[in-house]
């Protein structure tokens, strides 16, 4: 939140690189889609957390998603937030249930923004964002 | 237990006030309710607030400065926020500290001024409501949030866009009936106008979103023996819940059956009341998707038969179960940070029989819901005018 009331941004937003979600975005640098896990009860969970929001301990860490999915739900944007996303719309943003069972936020692309459905099978793609790359994804025609 | 009553309840009329500060708003909400209430400030022991107003600049010891002008030593006094559950929030924490005997009458108020786009204001609210790093890289803003939950939900439910519409215009038919309204001299809506305005977010038009506006009110919270001397049916606070479950949209669980679930069921339970005993119901309605939400969440309907029951007419003036006969967020106006206090004051202005042209003939019994967040943080009222 550190960047909270800030004047409007004209460039996309990029997430901020903290000690608790540097791995998180060590494995999108890599082209993997980490979810993170607890060593002790065995849950996962979307993203990076410091301790385990199931049993409390200290130390999750991370396993390789497989990237496939599909859309829990979606919306499509037809009017921008704020400026830096004028050039977007319309635009999808959608939840994804990972495979791993996971909940997740990203945006659905390149496909047209009509065509998205819930239960859509989706797969992971990387887009280079500042020096981050953030997981997005792509309609799965494997499935 | 002791028996704890609404004795006032005060709003200033929602608008667009750009020349008043939002501080400027809680003096005008607090000169029109004391004119009305007829209190003196020895008599208040309390006072609890929202934060100061401004999405961008949360002033969290407004209290104290509410203290100085109002000249009062309360025994309780305090700054909240859990977004559009505070004031409900407020009426509970001022309850709790009447029935352990630490206070006697608590002044509960709130102020806000939605900002105007433009000014970076969704880009701010989003980093407030969202992940920074998680979700707000994706372009959401507080309408696409709500968007992902409502086509969920109308998935599970075969819920159409045009039962979403049919709520818009319920709300439409109470504001022509309130004066003070935003929509009171616009004229009633159809169905066809909802989907002929503009698309904001699927599924949402231009016309299923609440209307952004500035305003603020104030109620009055006592022990029963006040509650009479100052009300001549004062509104007695029959049951509340509150439940937190979730503080994120992409947060594990089950996105439609929400924390209203259980805090309407503690509410029932400690009212001793069914739905079937409700006479009308405040229903946050930041989006026309969330009343048929709430209708089946606190029980009203079936899961799956809230659109059926809004397209009855069940909820519109003359209905079986009257709702946001304010006008709701939507047609009344969204002010922000106050925007849960519009359903609480127009809730209890009806069981204390002013609620003007809008008074419902039977009103015996009405249940108030209002969240927080994207439906994270949420409240059940239900207030009689019995103990």
């Amino acid at each position: 939140m550190n960047q909270a009331a800030a004047a409007p941004s004209a460039s996309l937003p990029v997430p901020d690189i903290d000690d608790v979600n540097r791995p998180y975005f060590a494995g999108t640098a890599v082209g993997e889609l980490r979810i993170c896990h607890c060593p002790r009860c065995d849950a996962l969970f979307r993203f990076a957390h410091a301790c385990c929001p199931n049993c409390w301990f200290q130390n999750p860490d991370f396993v390789v998603s497989s990237g496939r999915g599909e859309v829990e739900t979606f919306t499509v944007v037809h009017q921008a937030p704020y400026e830096s996303f004028t050039n977007k719309i319309p635009y999808v943003i959608a939840l994804i249930q990972l495979s791993e069972g996971v909940r997740m936020m990203s945006n659905i692309v390149g496909c047209d923004p009509d065509s998205v459905q819930i239960g859509m099978p989706v797969k992971v793609t990387f887009e280079k964002r500042g020096a981050v790359h953030l997981p997005m994804f792509i309609p799965d025609s494997r499935v | 237990m002791r028996d704890v009553t609404i004795a006032g309840a005060f709003e200033v009329p929602p608008r667009r006030y750009r020349e008043h500060t939002s501080f400027d708003l809680f003096r005008m909400i607090l000169k029109g309710a004391l004119a009305e209430w007829n209190v003196r400030p020895r008599e208040i022991d309390g006072l609890l607030t929202t934060t100061g107003g401004d999405v961008t600049g949360h002033d969290t010891y407004i209290h104290g400065r509410l203290i100085s002008e109002l000249g009062i030593k309360p025994a309780l006094a305090e700054t909240m926020n859990l977004g559009g559950a505070s004031h409900q929030a407020m009426v509970n924490r001022a309850a709790m500290a009447i029935r352990e005997g630490r206070a006697n009458a608590v002044i509960c108020i709130s102020a806000g001024k939605m900002m105007r786009p433009g000014l970076g204001a969704a880009e701010i609210m989003v980093r407030a409501i969202c992940d920074p790093n998680l979700e707000a890289p994706y372009g959401p803003w507080i309408a696409a949030l709500y968007g992902l939950v409502a086509t969920k939900f109308m998935a599970e439910r075969g819920v159409e866009a045009r039962d979403l519409a049919r709520v818009a215009v319920s709300a439409r038919k109470w504001a022509l009936l309130h004066p003070e309204a935003r929509q009171h001299g616009a004229g009633p809506i159809t169905i066809e106008n909802v989907l002929a305005s503009r698309m904001v977010v699927t599924p949402f038009h231009y016309l299923d979103c609440s209307l952004p506006s500035d305003g603020g009110g104030a109620v009055l919270v006592t022990r029963a023996d006040l509650g009479h001397k100052w009300a001549r049916q004062p509104a007695f606070v029959r049951g509340y819940g509150e439940y937190h479950p979730r503080g994120a949209v992409s947060d594990a669980g089950d996105l439609i059956e929400t924390g209203a679930v259980l805090a309407g069921r503690k509410a029932f339970a400690e009212a001793k009341l069914t739905p079937a005993d409700i006479d009308a119901a405040q229903l946050y309605d930041a989006f026309s998707s969330t009343p048929l939400m709430l209708l089946e969440n606190l029980g009203f309907c079936k899961p799956g038969d809230a659109a059926r029951f809004v397209r009855s007419g069940a909820i519109d003036p003359g209905g079986s179960l009257p709702v946001n006969t304010y006008g709701g967020l939507m047609s009344y106006g969204h002010t922000g940070e106050s925007s849960g206090m519009s359903l609480l004051v127009a809730g209890a202005r009806q069981i204390l029989g002013i609620a003007g042209p809008t008074q419902i003939e039977r009103a015996r019994n009405v249940l108030i819901h209002a969240y927080g967040g994207i439906m994270f943080y949420h409240t059940t009222t239900i207030l009689g005018v019995e103990p």
